[in-house]
């Protein structure tokens, strides 16, 4: 144990900690809204995540931007990138919601069927790009690790004592920050978010007042399969990597962070996103790496025990949301 | 209970079948005929590590049976994606069918552990062309178990030896994955380097943020840095590193040994070091052979995938039909393999002396051999 390495590097370790809980909470959005919505565990959304993330590198592979690339470059791909992936991301979820969940619906079905459909839909995602994808195009489909290209340079910006900010953590943490607080205000401010609000807090008496049930389920799917699309972005910015199943801690992890900011609050997903990666980062520095998540879930179990409903509790029907 | 008494069932005819086989089909009549298993990693993320070897033993089966028409050796290949849980079937497999008169593998150290006492108990000849995890021998021996690779504690030695004396280093950062590869070589490493060891840090398979890591080996400022693991963490703790503006050299074990490491990693990739205990063979004619075989240079392991393959020629050229007669020829084996002196202990290992280790350094993201590290 090491305590003078977590208290000497403190801003360093705190920043580390804010930009790995950002794309955490940027995937727990997805997790959250539709749990908000239909009270169901989407297990398939970590692949939603893995798809944003291939389609940076494709979007990066077809523009031919790299390290080398000159700055009007980097920004139109970065911007291509981002749009792609928020896209494809929201195109599968959606994908995924009209094909395997909605017919489910329609016929009633207990949630255990709707849990292992969502287990079957991430495991096949999963195989598609590890192995069919793979046997018809080859490589960089596969199981092995492929390098994403990086437009943008890490470099430092500033440096505060000893804390070194770099673009990328900026640009992570403003980018998570900032969709955030555009889906809080979509959801809260707007026409088709109190639609949302609506259906979360009483569906029947919603589809009474003329709102149109199958759509809102729809809406939502979208709107967090964007942000896991940004989120993969965010995260092949930062790491420079992807993988057919990339999808799978980073989805366990974000939906840790829904559970522990109150799964069904979209705040609740950014506090516990935030929080999440602050203990992992601090964890690691006190103790070792390998002591991320043993120290993450005892502080997930902790907060569970005091707060059975999270830390903002669960509430996207409410108005507080 | 169901399922205790069918893996009794399996051992028991596992081991019924190997103990009648001695005199069994493949060898009543003599006949030149008889088959050698290949297991491993043949698909998924590791497979760039096995597949070469296979080829190898492939490229020396061809070239004897040109030479030796008169027998019908066939290599089968089973695919264990480096599993153990899948290694176990597949030996059970190949324990049980008498025509399987050897074994080139388990290409990890897994799956051999794993698999071992299926096939002692079988009598069935184990020759590992990259199984390096020091216990399979040196702690609970086989007697059907060889291997063609230095294991380990000597890799880890070689590294240290590297590190401190090529390297020059003062002050090295060691970092492993805390599995039961990565943990162990990092251990010895660090053993063998003592007090050149400033700090160390544990990470975790399929991480991908390694900023607490790199956030340590910032505040040690070491001079190089080991990395005890394999590829797919490699590469992005590699990335931070460099990005973080840490241009120290970076050392890997043979767990990063395969083509897929430079495409992962990318340009921080550039300049890293991987050790690895296998040869780059680049006199007579193996590496053009290969090359017109597959169309590909030698990649991992693929001498020493045929050099084990040639082992088991060699028994059944000087008339070994049973599993015995290839076990006794293979203890007692002692011949200049294409890599190093063949010649097993009575752990099944190549004697240290004769053991090679090998540095090659990432350039253009392609592995090129750098240098030997001398063990003495």
């Amino acid at each position: 144990m090491d305590f003078n390495a977590l208290i000497d590097g403190l801003g360093g370790h705190t920043l580390d900690g804010l930009t790995r809980g950002s794309i955490y909470a940027l995937v727990a959005l997805g997790y959250t809204m539709v749990y908000g919505v239909l009270r169901l565990i989407n297990f398939a959304h970590s692949e939603v995540f893995m798809v944003g993330t291939w389609t940076v590198l494709g979007v990066y592979t077809v523009l031919g931007a790299d390290s080398e690339s000159a700055m009007p470059m980097v920004i139109f791909a970065t911007l291509t990138a981002l749009v792609a992936a928020a896209l494809a991301s929201a195109s599968v979820a959606l994908a995924v919601e009209r094909i395997a969940y909605r017919p489910l619906r329609k016929k009633n079905a207990p949630p255990l069927i709707f849990l292992i459909t969502a287990i079957g839909c991430s495991l096949v995602l999963v195989e598609i790009f590890g192995h069919v994808l793979k046997v018809f195009f080859g490589a960089p489909f596969g199981r092995a690790p492929v390098n994403v290209p990086s437009p943008i340079q890490t470099h430092t910006l500033l440096t505060i004592g000893d804390v070194r900010i770099t673009n990328v953590q900026v640009f992570i943490i403003l980018g998570a920050v900032l969709m955030m607080v555009a889906l809080d205000l979509f959801v809260n401010r707007s026409r088709l978010g109190r639609g949302v609000r609506a259906v979360a807090q009483d569906p029947d008496t919603a589809a009474l007042m003329g709102v149109n049930q199958d759509r809102v389920i729809m809406l939502v799917f979208i709107l967090g399969g964007a942000m896991a699309g940004v989120a993969g972005l965010l995260f092949t910015i930062n790491f420079d990597i992807t993988k057919f199943d990339i999808g799978f801690i980073i989805g366990i992890k974000a939906f840790t962070a829904a559970v522990l900011g109150g799964i069904g609050n979209l705040r609740g997903a950014l506090v516990g996103g935030l929080l999440l990666g602050i203990v992992e980062v601090y964890a690691s520095a006190v103790f070792s790496s390998n002591w991320a998540d043993v120290t993450a879930f005892i502080v997930l179990v902790l907060v569970l025990m005091f707060r059975p409903t999270g830390l903002l509790g669960e509430s996207l029907g409410k108005a507080r949301a | 209970m169901g399922l205790g008494a069918l893996a009794l069932a399996l051992t028991v005819t596992a081991s019924a079948c190997g103990t009648t086989d001695t005199g069994g089909s493949a060898s009543e009549d003599g006949a030149c005929e008889g088959k050698i298993g290949v297991m491993g990693a043949l698909s998924g993320a590791n497979s760039s590590i096995v597949l070469p070897s296979v080829d190898g033993a492939k490229l020396a089966l061809k070239q004897w049976s040109e030479e030796n028409t008169d027998c019908d050796i066939e290599l089968v290949e089973f695919d264990t994606e480096g599993d153990p849980a899948k290694a176990t079937p597949v030996a059970t497999k190949m324990a049980t069918d008498d025509t399987f008169l050897g074994v080139i593998g388990g290409a990890f150290s897994g799956e051999t552990r794993a698999t071992k006492s299926i096939y002692g108990d079988a009598g069935l000849t184990m020759i590992s062309q990259s199984a390096t995890a020091t216990d399979l021998t040196q702690e609970d021996q086989s007697p059907v178990f060889h291997r063609v690779v230095g294991y380990d504690d000597v890799q880890g030695a070689a590294i240290a030896k590297y590190l401190s004396d090529v390297v020059g280093a003062k002050k090295v950062f060691v970092i492993d994955n805390s599995d039961a590869y990565g943990e162990p070589l990092a251990a010895k490493v660090s053993e063998e380097l003592g007090d050149l060891v400033t700090a160390s840090d544990k990470t975790q398979v399929a991480q991908t943020d390694f900023s607490p890591t790199v956030s340590k080996v910032n505040s040690s400022k070491p001079d190089a840095i080991f990395y005890g693991g394999y590829i797919a963490e490699a590469a992005p703790l590699l990335k931070q590193l460099r990005d973080a503006g840490i241009d120290v050299p970076f050392v890997g074990g043979d767990g990063l040994y395969g083509a897929d490491f430079g495409k992962a990693a990318g340009a921080a990739g550039e300049g890293a070091i991987i050790t690895c205990p296998c040869v780059p063979i680049e006199d007579g004619t193996f590496a053009e052979d290969f090359e017109a075989e597959t169309g590909a240079a030698p990649g991992a392991y693929a001498a020493e995938g045929f050099d084990a393959m040639t082992i088991f020629l060699d028994a059944i050229a000087d008339g070994a039909r049973t599993r015995e007669d290839i076990e006794a020829f293979v203890d007692d084996y002692d011949e200049q393999g294409l890599t190093k002196q063949l010649a097993f202990d009575e752990n099944g290992d190549i004697a240290v002396e004769n053991v090679v280790i090998w540095a090659y350094k990432v350039v253009d993201g392609q592995l090129v051999p750098d240098q030997e590290i001398s063990l003495s």
